[in-house]
């Protein structure tokens, strides 16, 4: 069965036909749960707003970090490879560009468990970038041992001179660092960009929450990042035009995904540990949630031991795609009566009066070979059996390529604009982001123009917004012409900080895609297909649409990470209803029994032992005669230091010992008639 | 040199049939550990038990700051972990006297979904063993197999929900409760993290309380951890040869040193197809015994270094022991050092010329001048009693205090004894309030299971443990108008054990500021000679780090913790 898709791919490249996709990650596998270091959390890539000759690749690591999480807080780990990986030809096995970070640690100040004081940092990190071009054979370094900004743990311990009397912006800003090969580059801490409703999604799919209000999971929660801005012409295909042929030239595809690697052998000893042996994947990361919400529990463990080239030889996930979980959520003939959070979002089950995309049902299959799907991406003789494997596999035509191949500029992945109601015929474009190697990857074409945050209709919907203006608002829906959309340069056509991969991806599930094409939802009846079932899809939402802070406008576009003595460093403590420490109070304080009030308390000599000399200090409570006297060890007087009476104060004893032999001598103090005391005094 | 007498000193004390009290939570708190969460032993608990006096509980935390909507996978035990409790009761005999090893095991359900829980079925379902050995590990006895944990408290509709499991979390947690073969009751599974602190504010350079009128925040509220609860009768913990009655209250005799681990094997080799494998021996990886030992005394270069050890190794280890007698933190709390630095420190200040003699600042002496001397005869400073431990040499401030509040526990001895009764002079026999002595040198938590119960609901109960009742000892009518033992509220608090309500936080941090040295009779520099409840002990004594109890009540029965808040109520 393989065997025939890669024939597919390779007729597919054969004639060099075209294609755009949908889907983050955090403690999303068994294993990788437990390796909080080594945990891929999310990517993203998007051309960058401000520097539109540059893509930005984003990789973040070490979920949920709390602000608050002394002492030690949270960083990169050391004897771990986290990649970047780029893909911008299929024809290629394995990947074209490879960008390779790692860290080593340093404590500038052993002495103390704080992170910082007075300048110094401990659990400091230093990373080496490494670029490869010729898919990991070979590497240049092209930073070397740039710090780490350390974590933001609150005011004291990074503004203020016991700290390291410095901004925390000025210390991102001073950890930006251009590369040899032209990259910018920032690696470091940073609020997690992702948001989703953690809690409400995971108790059985209550996203958004039924009856109560919608939380962001990852608000408060930072994350730390590898961020890349890379010169378009560096990630080219080789060969490929410098300037594209229109915005969605297929030839500026690039597929990008992350890793982290570890050595195979750990071995513990005492307070320490040891890697060896060849680097092992044990994370990675291209297309949002598909390692979440996609792959069950018992394949999470072994997807994140692939790379996205070994899955066109698997054949275990591919189902996961075709029929997914999420689906019988969507499905009233399943299970969709047991998520209500999901009511609004239906799957086409009877499309244009003949196609169900229910889980196990056949989807466009009964199309395949007929006529209707000659010359379309649906036709054998173009595209193989890619798209159309098998009966039972609803999803082959949408949700299996978005995550797999990305999405070509031919038919039927057109918008239905200019299709006269044929979802098969030539319609507007809106997307290309074709790179079928199989493997799952974030897709971006690097020719669409970025949309300007600020425009009107920046979304973060990204292609479904697209796709939305270009079927129903002028001027976008009133050709079947290429033009620039705006959105098109949101996911899944790459992905931008802001776009909401979480909503995509649920109304892909629901089949938005296939609606965007003319597949209409049920209730479509020949008229307005903008029908209360593709508004119930479209308006669907989580309940957690933005990052809980705002993006910066300018490289690393990453907001600052919170800061551990601030709003997200804790739970406000409840002062009212403290317990009382002291419901006893001070009140009965016993003078008797505690403080009788002696005439002369403890004293003490210092130094000691002494050679020369020794000081006995002593204090005296109330007026009473002193006697201090030193004998040696046989009992035989030396000296009599002090005998007189005396007032209430501190005073002190010189023992002037320069003429007498080494050895123990011992100073009695008496008051009046009673020894109060014995010093012991040893001359050296 | 130190160590060899420290050893001599031990032998001594045991030889004289001495008996002894203590002072002092590990979230992440060296470097390694903080990366492998799962083996992270956060705290450990040990108190009589309130509702059943003859026993102990014993609790020990894992897995810290658990995010309570941490999903897909959410937490659980680890596999191919050694979970482990154990319990010294007789210092003559090196290692431990008891000791319960927990292994667990993670199941699939259901492993077409993604979910945790579905229509019933539980993923990373985890059960448990209960091993227990009396002779210091060498044979094992299975008590408790099959033991379930609960799932996580992923929501109502996982929880309760039809589509869920269909019932109630509350009856998840009993369900768990199980009672062992040899007669203890366990309860293994997630639960509210009951330890709470500022730590944002804390590790700030030591901002605590937030200065400026900053709002106070429990860096551990609304998060979760997994405890192992073992509910165990006295008699099961008592030394060999002692009768299950205590002569008194502070029966030396009744004294078990506590302290839990995490150990893994030697080497973990990771396969190409996402499963990884695990041989060789078991080392250790973590432990706890005193609440933030390794988190705020032992500075950061010897973290790692502290977590491989047992307690029975630190009594040959020397490098060490000088982060007790001249503890960073003191630094924080003397203005000849950096005291000045930290502001919200400002009431917390060492004594430096106690009774015009004595300075227990960093690298001073202390008591050292006493050595030797015939004041000190027939005291625990007194080096033919207890040989050179408590006072082993100039320029180790607090030998006398942190170090064996920490190493060794506290005897009920002088000058271990409240002020009150001592007339003035701190090395006279006074009142007793504490001994929890067990003098293995090691880092644990020790308990007097001979102390009563404080109950919960007495109006003297007090979370500042023996802080509380060394005060109600010196200044309460009802208790220091004589210098007999007797029951104290609160002499069943930390460092005497530690209850779940009890600040150590707090008191570690009054610890410091050498609140103990107080007790006993060392008064604040401003002592006058007649009112010892001077500003400089009112400022210790309420000082207040702004986090003064945990963020969810506790249970008034076994296991005592909190319900883990659900996935649904936090962010």
């Amino acid at each position: 069965m393989r065997s025939i898709f890669k024939n597919s791919l390779a007729a597919l490249l054969l004639f060099a036909s075209l294609s755009t996709a949908l889907a983050s990650s955090h403690r999303e596998a068994p294993l990788i749960a437990d390796d909080p270091l080594a945990d891929n959390v999310d990517v993203y890539a998007f051309r960058s707003p401000d520097r539109p000759n540059t893509i930005t690749l984003m990789a973040t690591y070490v979920p949920l970090q709390l602000p608050q999480g002394g002492p030690n807080y949270y960083s990169f780990g050391e004897n771990i490879r986290y990649e970047i990986h780029v893909d911008n030809d299929p024809a290629k096995p394995g990947d074209e560009i490879i960008y390779r970070v790692t860290f080593e640690m340093t404590n500038e100040d052993p002495s103390t468990f704080f992170n910082i004081r007075l300048g110094k940092q401990n659990l400091k990190m230093r990373y080496t970038l490494a670029r490869s071009d010729n898919g990991g054979q070979s590497w240049v370094n092209i930073l070397w041992r740039v710090p780490v900004p350390p974590t933001n743990i609150g005011q004291r311990s990074i503004d203020s001179p016991i700290g390291l009397g410095k901004s925390y912006e000025t210390l991102v800003n001073q950890a930006i660092r251009n590369a040899s090969t032209g990259e910018r580059v920032y690696v470091g801490p940073a609020d997690d960009p992702f948001f989703v409703d953690l809690g409400g999604a995971f108790d059985l799919g209550d996203l958004p929450r039924q009856g109560s209000n919608a939380r962001d999971g990852l608000a408060c929660k930072n994350v730390s990042a590898i961020c890349i801005q890379v010169p378009i012409y560096t990630l080219l295909k080789k060969g490929a035009q410098r300037s594209p042929s229109n915005i969605l030239d297929p030839n500026w595809v690039i597929g990008v995904w992350a890793s982290a690697s570890r050595q195979a052998t750990r071995t513990l000893t005492a307070g320490d540990e040891s890697y060896s042996g060849p680097w092992v994947q044990v994370s990675r990361l291209g297309m949002p949630l598909t390692n979440e919400v996609v792959i069950p529990v018992g394949m999470k463990d072994y997807w994140n031991s692939l790379t996205p080239y070994q899955e066109i030889n698997d054949q275990l996930l591919d189902p996961f795609f075709y029929n997914p979980e999420l689906a019988l959520y969507m499905d009233d003939d399943l299970f969709g009566g047991a998520v209500p959070a999901f009511s609004k979002l239906r799957i086409q089950r009877n499309s244009l009066g003949a196609f169900d995309f229910g889980n196990g049902k056949d989807g466009l299959f009964p199309l395949k070979g007929t006529p209707a799907v000659a010359g379309t991406a649906l036709d054998d003789a173009v595209f193989g059996t890619l798209l159309l494997p098998g009966p039972g596999k609803p999803r082959s035509v949408d949700l299996w390529p978005i995550f797999h191949t990305g999405v070509p500029n031919v038919r039927p992945y057109q918008l239905a604009t200019g299709k006269n109601g044929n979802p098969l015929a030539a319609g507007k474009p809106f997307i290309h982001n074709f790179l079928p190697n199989g493997g799952d990857m974030l897709r971006l074409n690097m020719a669409v123009p970025p949309t300007p945050r600020n425009d009107p209709n920046f979304s973060s919907l990204g292609i479904v917004s697209a796709a939305v203006l270009g079927l129903t608002q002028p001027p976008y829906n009133t050709n079947a012409n290429l033009q620039f959309i705006p959105n098109m340069d949101g996911f899944p056509n790459g992905r931008r900080l802001e776009d909401d991969v979480t909503r995509i991806e649920l109304q892909a599930v629901a089949g938005v895609a296939l609606a965007a094409i003319g597949l209409w939802y049920d209730d479509f009846g020949g008229g307005s297909p903008v029908t209360q079932d593709l508004l119930d899809v479209l308006t669907y939402t989580t309940g957690v649409e933005s990052n809980d802070v705002p993006f910066k406008s300018g490289f690393p576009y990453l907001a600052l990470p919170h800061a551990g003595d601030g709003d997200c460093g804790g739970t406000p403590a409840d002062a009212a209803s403290r317990p009382d420490a002291f419901a006893g109070g001070f009140s009965g304080f016993n003078d008797r029994l505690v403080n009788s009030a002696p005439d002369a308390v403890v004293a003490a000599n210092f130094p000691n032992p002494f050679s020369d000399a020794t000081t006995i200090r002593y204090t005296i409570e109330a007026t009473t005669d002193v006697n201090i006297s030193v004998f040696d060890r046989s009992g035989k007087l030396i000296e009599v230091l002090v005998n007189q009476r005396m007032d209430a104060g501190q005073y002190e004893a010189r023992f002037e010992s320069a003429a007498l032999p080494a050895g123990l001598y011992f100073a009695k103090i008496s008051t009046g008639a009673q020894s109060v005391q014995v010093l012991k005094l040893v001359k050296n | 040199m130190l160590r060899s007498s420290l050893l001599r000193l031990c032998s001594a004390l045991l030889y004289f049939g001495w008996a002894l009290s203590a002072s002092a939570s590990s979230h992440r708190e060296a470097p390694l550990i903080a990366n492998d969460p799962l083996a992270d032993n956060t705290d450990v608990y040990a108190f009589r038990s309130p509702d059943d006096p003859n026993t102990v509980t014993l609790i020990a935390c894992y897995i810290p700051t658990e995010l309570p909507h941490g999903g897909p996978n959410f937490h659980t035990f680890g596999e191919n972990i050694r979970y482990e409790l154990h319990v010294d009761n007789d210092a003559s005999i090196p290692g431990d006297e008891v000791t319960y090893r927990f292994t667990f095991t993670r199941s699939n359900q259901d492993p077409t979904t993604f979910f945790r829980i579905r229509l019933g079925q539980e993923n990373l379902y985890t059960t448990y063993k209960c091993e227990r050995s009396t002779d210091g590990g060498q044979t094992w006895t299975t008590i408790v197999t099959n033991g379930k944990v609960p799932p996580p408290f992923i929501g109502e509709r996982s929880i309760e929900g039809p589509v869920g499991l269909n019932t109630t979390y509350a009856s998840l947690m009993q369900q768990a409760i199980t009672t062992a073969s040899s007669g203890e009751k366990v309860f293994c599974g997630p639960i509210d993290d009951p330890f709470y602190v500022d730590l944002g504010g804390v590790f700030d350079l030591g901002n605590l309380p937030r200065q400026g009128g900053a709002q106070p925040r429990d860096g551990i509220g609304q998060f979760n951890c997994h405890a192992i609860c073992i509910q165990v009768p006295i008699t099961t913990l008592l030394k060999a040869g002692v009768a299950p009655t205590p002569v008194n209250i502070l029966d030396g005799n009744f004294v078990i040193g506590f302290w839990a681990s995490a150990s893994r094997r030697a080497t973990r080799t990771l396969n190409t197809n996402g499963t990884y494998t695990d041989s060789g021996d078991w080392v250790q990886v973590s432990r706890l015994g005193m609440p933030l030992t390794n988190e705020a005394v032992i500075p950061i270069g010897f973290k790692d270094y502290w977590n491989s050890l047992t307690p029975y190794d630190e009594i040959t280890d020397t490098s060490l022991d000088n982060f007790f007698y001249n503890p960073e933190l003191a630094l924080y709390m003397d203005n000849r050092f950096f005291g000045a630095a930290v502001p919200a420190f400002a009431p917390l200040r060492i004594q430096t010329k106690s009774l015009g003699a004595f300075d227990f600042g960093y690298g001073k002496d202390g008591l050292w001048g006493l050595k030797g001397s015939p004041a000190v005869a027939g005291t625990a400073l007194d080096d033919a009693i207890f040989g050179t431990l408590l006072l082993p040499g100039p320029g180790m401030a607090r030998s006398v205090d942190l170090w064996p509040i920490f190493h060794t526990g506290v005897p009920n001895f002088p000058p271990y004894q409240l002020a009150t009764g001592k007339n003035g002079n701190p090395l006279a026999a006074g009142k007793p309030f504490i001994n929890n002595f067990l003098p293995n040198g090691g880092d644990m938590l020790r308990l007097n299971m001979a102390t009563p119960v404080t109950p919960r609901n007495d109006p003297n109960f007090s979370p500042l443990g023996i802080v509380s009742a060394a005060v109600l000892g010196l200044t309460n009518p009802t208790y220091a108008s004589n210098a007999n033992l007797e029951f104290i509220p609160n002499m069943d608090g930390f460092p005497n054990g530690r209850r779940l309500e009890d600040d150590v936080t707090r008191i570690e941090l009054q610890a410091v500021s050498g609140i103990a040295l107080a007790a006993i009779g060392l008064w604040y520099d401003d002592f006058g000679g007649t009112n010892p409840v001077t500003q400089d002990l009112l400022d210790v004594l309420t000082y207040e780090t702004g986090v003064n109890q945990n963020d969810k009540a506790f249970q008034p029965s076994f296991p005592y913790v909190a319900a883990p808040w659900s996935g649904k109520e936090t962010e």
